[in-house]
C-alpha cells in the first residue's frame, strides 16, 4: 500500500512535469536575455492556449 | 495494475520523445535509476527497456538535436579515459566471469555520463533533469520514510520498490545518495520554473527532506549517519541566518534521538568501539589487503579482485566492568570479502592509473563548482541567479557522496555519475554564456599605429 502510494505521487508528479515541459517553448533554446533595464517575462515563455472557438 | 501502471508510464514517457527527442534523455534517467523492469514482471521485464532508452536518447541527440552550443569537456575527456582503461582491465581480470557482469553495467554509466552534458544547452533542460533524478528517487525515499516512520526496516531489511540488496536499492547506498540529493531537493524547489506553485514545492521539499534524513534510521547504516552530520556542516556555508540555524539543527537532533530504535543506537556506538565489531575490523583488514594487493599489481586486478582475498580478522571485546575488564580476542577467518570503500575499490581493481583518474574526475569537480560559486554568486538576474545554487548543491552532493564512499563501494555508483555529468554540463554552459560576445570580423584596412620615435 505505501509502495503504491509512493509511486503514485513520484509518478503523478513526473507526470505534471512532462506535460508542463511539452508546452515550453525554451526547452530547446534558451529565451533571449532581457536587456539592461527590460523586466524579464515571468512566468517564462510558454505555448500559447489555443483560443475559444465557438460553433456555428 | 501496478504492472500494467509501471509499464504503461514507462512506455508512455518513451512515445512523449516523439514530440520532444531530449525526452528521451530524461526517460534514461528515470529507468536508469528506478528499474521499472524489475517492479514490473510482465512485459517491461522481457524488454531491454535501458538499452531501447539510452538507443533512442542517443539516436535523437544526433538526429535532430541542436549541437551548436555543445562543447566537449576535459573532465568527459577523462571519463572516456577511464572507460577504455576499465574496459582494458576487465579484459584482464583475475576473475573473468564476475568481472563482465560489473563491466556490463558501468560502461553504460560512464558513456551516459560523457553523453549527457552534450544535450545540456538550456536552463530547461538543466532543471528538468534534476527534476527528474529528485523525483525518481524520490519515490524510493517516501516509501522508505513511510516504512521507517511506521517502525519498519533494519540492517539490510528496509524493502522498498525493489527485494533485491543492489544498485541504489542497496541500504548503505540508498542511505548516502538520499542525503546526497538534498541540496537538490532545494535547489529544484527554489529554482523550477516548472512548478511555479512555490507554496506546495517548499511543503513537498520538506516532507521529502525528512524522508531522506529518515532513510539512515531505517537501513540502519552508519553511513548515512555521517552523511547527514556532513550535511548539516555543509548547510552553514549556503544558509543566510547561521546562529538560528545552528539553534534550531542542535534542538532537532536532540529531539530525534529518544525517538530512534535501540537496535540503530546500538550499532551507531560501535562506530566508537570499532575494533568489537566484526564487519568493520574486516573493512580495516580488507583494506590493509588492497594495500598489499596493489603493490603487487600496480594496475589493478580488474572488476571484483577482491575475490581473491583471505583474511584473518581478529575482533577485540571488553567484558566486565569499565576499571576491571577483560579483553576477549578472537579470531575469524574470511574469505572473498568486497571492499566497502570506493577508493579502495578503485584501488584493487583499478590500480594506481584508474584510481588517480577517478579521484581527478572528482576533485576537478570540486574545484570547478566552486570557481561556479564564486563568479555566480553574485548574479541577482533572474534567468542567471540560477547557476551558483545548483553549483552549491551538486558541490555539497558530490562531497557526501565522497565521505560515503570511504566505506561504501560505490565507485561507479550510476546517480553520481548523472551528477558529475551534470556538473560538466553545468561547467560548459557557463562558461559559453560567461563569455564576452565575439567582436565582429574586420573587413577594412588595420588602423595605422603611429609609434613615438
Amino acid at each position: 500500500m505505501v509502495d503504491y502510494f509512493a509511486l503514485a505521487l513520484s509518478h503523478g508528479l513526473l507526470v505534471l512535469a512532462g506535460l508542463k515541459l511539452l508546452a515550453r517553448q525554451d526547452l530547446d533554446a534558451d529565451p533571449a536575455p532581457p536587456q539592461q533595464g527590460e523586466e524579464p517575462d515571468e512566468p517564462p515563455a510558454r505555448r500559447p492556449k489555443p483560443e475559444l472557438r465557438l460553433r456555428a | 495494475m501496478l504492472d500494467l501502471a509501471i509499464t504503461g508510464f514507462t512506455l508512455a514517457f518513451l512515445a512523449l520523445g516523439l514530440r520532444k527527442p531530449f525526452v528521451w534523455v530524461l526517460a534514461f534517467i528515470y529507468i536508469d535509476i528506478l528499474t521499472p523492469q524489475k517492479i514490473s514482471w510482465s512485459l517491461l521485464a522481457s524488454l531491454p527497456i535501458s538499452l531501447i532508452a539510452f538507443v533512442l536518447a542517443f539516436g535523437g541527440w544526433i538526429a535532430l538535436d541542436d549541437k551548436r552550443d555543445t562543447r566537449f569537456t576535459l573532465r568527459q575527456g577523462l571519463i572516456v579515459l577511464l572507460l577504455v582503461y576499465c574496459g582494458l582491465t576487465t579484459m584482464m581480470a583475475e576473475f573473468q566471469t564476475e568481472a563482465a557482469e560489473k563491466w556490463s553495467w558501468v560502461w553504460k554509466a560512464l558513456l551516459f555520463a560523457i553523453f549527457l552534458p552534450l544535450t545540456l544547452r538550456t536552463r530547461l533542460r538543466f532543471e528538468a533533469v534534476v527534476t527528474v533524478i529528485v523525483l525518481t528517487i524520490g519515490g524510493i525515499l517516501i516509501t522508505g520514510g513511510i516504512k521507517t516512520a511506521a517502525g519498519g526496516g533494519g540492517y539490510g531489511l528496509l524493502r522498498t520498490f525493489v527485494a533485491e540488496n543492489a544498485g541504489i536499492y542497496e541500504g548503505s547506498t540508498l542511505s548516502t545518495m538520499a542525503i546526497a540529493i538534498i541540496p537538490l531537493i532545494w535547489w529544484v524547489a527554489r529554482y523550477t520554473t516548472l512548478f511555479p506553485q512555490r507554496r506546495l514545492v517548499l511543503l513537498f521539499a520538506a516532507a521529502l527532506t525528512f524522508a531522506a534524513l529518515l532513510i539512515p534510521v531505517g537501513t540502519q547504516t552508519r553511513t548515512g549517519l555521517l552523511c547527514i552530520g556532513l550535511l548539516g556542516v555543509l548547510a552553514l556555508r549556503s544558509v543566510k541566518r547561521r546562529f538560528l540555524y545552528l539553534g534550531v539543527a542542535g534542538a532537532v537532533a536532540v529531539a530525534a534521538v529518544p525517538f530512534l530504535p535501540d537496535s540503530y543506537m546500538e550499532r551507531i556506538n560501535t562506530i566508537e568501539n570499532h575494533k568489537s565489531d566484526q564487519s568493520a575490523s574486516t573493512r580495516v583488514a580488507v583494506w590493509m589487503w588492497t594495500l598489499d594487493y596493489v603493490k603487487d599489481h600496480p594496475f589493478g586486478g580488474g572488476f571484483d579482485a577482491y575475490r581473491g582475498n583471505n583474511l584473518q580478522v581478529e575482533t577485540v571485546k571488553e567484558l566486565g566492568p569499565d576499571n576491571n575488564a577483560k579483553l576477549d580476542v578472537q579470531v575469524h577467518e574470511e574469505k572473498a570479502r568486497a571492499y566497502h570503500s570506493a577508493y579502495f575499490e578503485m584501488l584493487g581493481e583499478q590500480g594506481y592509473p584508474g584510481f588517480l583518474l577517478w579521484a581527478w574526475i572528482h576533485f576537478l569537480g570540486l574545484w570547478q563548482m566552486e570557481r561556479l560559486r564564486r563568479r555566480w554568486g553574485k548574479e541577482k538576474a533572474e534567468h542567471l541567479a540560477w547557476i551558483a545554487p545548483l553549483a552549491n548543491a551538486l558541490q555539497m552532493a558530490q562531497l557526501i557522496y565522497l565521505l560515503g564512499a570511504l566505506f561504501i563501494g560505490i565507485a561507479f555508483q550510476p546517480v553520481m555519475f548523472m551528477l558529475i555529468a551534470v556538473q560538466c554540463g553545468l561547467w560548459s554552459y557557463a562558461k559559453r554564456i560567461g563569455a564576452p560576445a565575439r567582436q565582429p570580423l574586420r573587413t577594412g584596412p588595420p588602423p595605422l599605429r603611429v609609434s613615438a620615435a
